[in-house]
């Protein structure tokens, strides 16, 4: 029987307790055809180098736990096929974040600005005692719906050139998600959330590099959604001179 | 003055995509008309002579488009420019250098104003 063929991982560990700085460590394995860039992390796990750590969960690209650098580029591993890379494969933890072990990072000040944005229907139950059923018809819920389709698997902040310079960048996806629930019409929370989105770090200080829509693993355009929240935050900035606004 | 530029980031923004769009869409059309197919004769440049531009352009309307065509531009380069900067790691002086290029976009809008007024 033919050998299998080997590819060398390259995958960079850091160790709080003992390491300064990252350093990388090599692992030659076999492959398989059909691997993904998960299954290879997992060998090792499994099989070689029991220290290692990574995260990951679902293995079908819908709980956004195995985002990493792959060769340079943030990718979510369980998706990403290993036969796309050559002999030799760079695996880096997520740009932009900080690193709790090897592969792993924080996601405390990410989930932070995802509270921020108010991710959730406002007043839909006072609109639905009042009111009777929400009804939604297939041209409301398009304007929103493919910005629900976010797995918050944070490739986009990895991606995005704002973030790696602001860190009070409120971000791709919780910007997109604040904005899916603007456009939802059940929702009632768009003023507070256009105030929240012009704050400091908020849609105006997107540049437009659109790295994150590029970098989505789900078809999910954040810049979009950006650019859509600035133009709604123009008007109702401007509606703030004609209109009084009541709270 | 950062606080400032945060203040009016509405509004900066808005003068700054109507510039992208006459920049992106209008300008090149233009430049092809007057700078292309005119001098090598390929549409007839009468329509282009100064006294048509001139009774165009002294139009109320066609002062408004030449005020859009002059000062819009403005906004979107130095709203450009600065994020560039920004890009750029220039955080810690963002309201310096925004401050200054969008001090250069509001003379040279005042001026168009001004031009715009005086055709």
């Amino acid at each position: 029987m033919a050998e299998k063929p080997t590819k060398t991982i390259v995958v960079t560990r850091f160790d709080p307790d003992v390491d300064e700085v990252p350093k990388t460590q090599e692992y030659t394995i076999p492959v398989e055809d059909d691997w993904k860039v998960l299954d290879a992390l997992n060998y090792i796990k499994d099989e070689v180098d029991p220290s290692l750590s990574h995260r990951w969960s679902c293995r079908m690209a819908v709980c956004g736990s195995c985002g990493m650098t792959v060769n340079g580029e943030p990718k979510l591993t369980c998706k990403q096929s290993l036969a796309d890379y050559g002999d030799r494969v760079e695996i880096a933890p997520l740009a932009n974040f900080p690193v709790v072990r090897d592969l792993v990072v924080e996601l405390e000040g990410f989930m932070d600005k995802f509270k921020k944005v108010k991710p959730w229907i406002v007043e839909a139950k006072e609109a639905a005692v009042v009111e009777g059923t929400n009804r939604q018809s297939h041209e409301e819920l398009m304007d929103f719906k493919q910005f629900s389709m976010c797995i918050n698997c944070m490739l986009c902040y990895s991606a995005c050139p704002v973030v790696s310079n602001e860190p009070d960048f409120l971000g791709p996806a919780a910007i997109a998600l604040g904005h899916r629930y603007n456009q939802d019409n059940r929702d009632h929370g768009d003023a507070e959330r256009n105030e929240i989105f012009r704050e400091d770090g908020g849609v105006f200080s997107c540049s437009y590099a659109n790295e994150c829509a590029e970098v989505c693993p789900k078809g999910v355009d954040p810049s979009g959604a950006i650019q859509q929240a600035k133009l709604n935050n123009v008007v109702d900035w401007a509606k703030g001179f004609v209109v009084p606004r009541g709270k | 003055m950062r606080t400032l530029m945060l203040k009016l980031e509405p509004i900066i923004w808005g003068l700054f995509g109507g510039g992208m769009f006459i920049g992106a869409l209008v300008l090149p059309a233009w430049l092809l008309v007057v700078g292309v197919l005119a001098p090598t004769g390929i549409i007839s440049a009468t329509p282009l002579d100064f006294d048509h531009i001139y009774g165009l352009a002294s139009h109320p309307i066609g002062r408004l488009v030449f005020l859009a065509a002059a000062a819009l531009p403005l906004w979107a380069g130095a709203h450009q420019l600065r994020h560039i900067f920004l890009d750029f790691g220039g955080l810690s002086r963002d309201g310096l250098v925004g401050g200054v290029l969008y001090a250069i976009a509001l003379v040279g809008s005042v001026l168009a104003v001004v031009a715009a007024v005086n055709l």
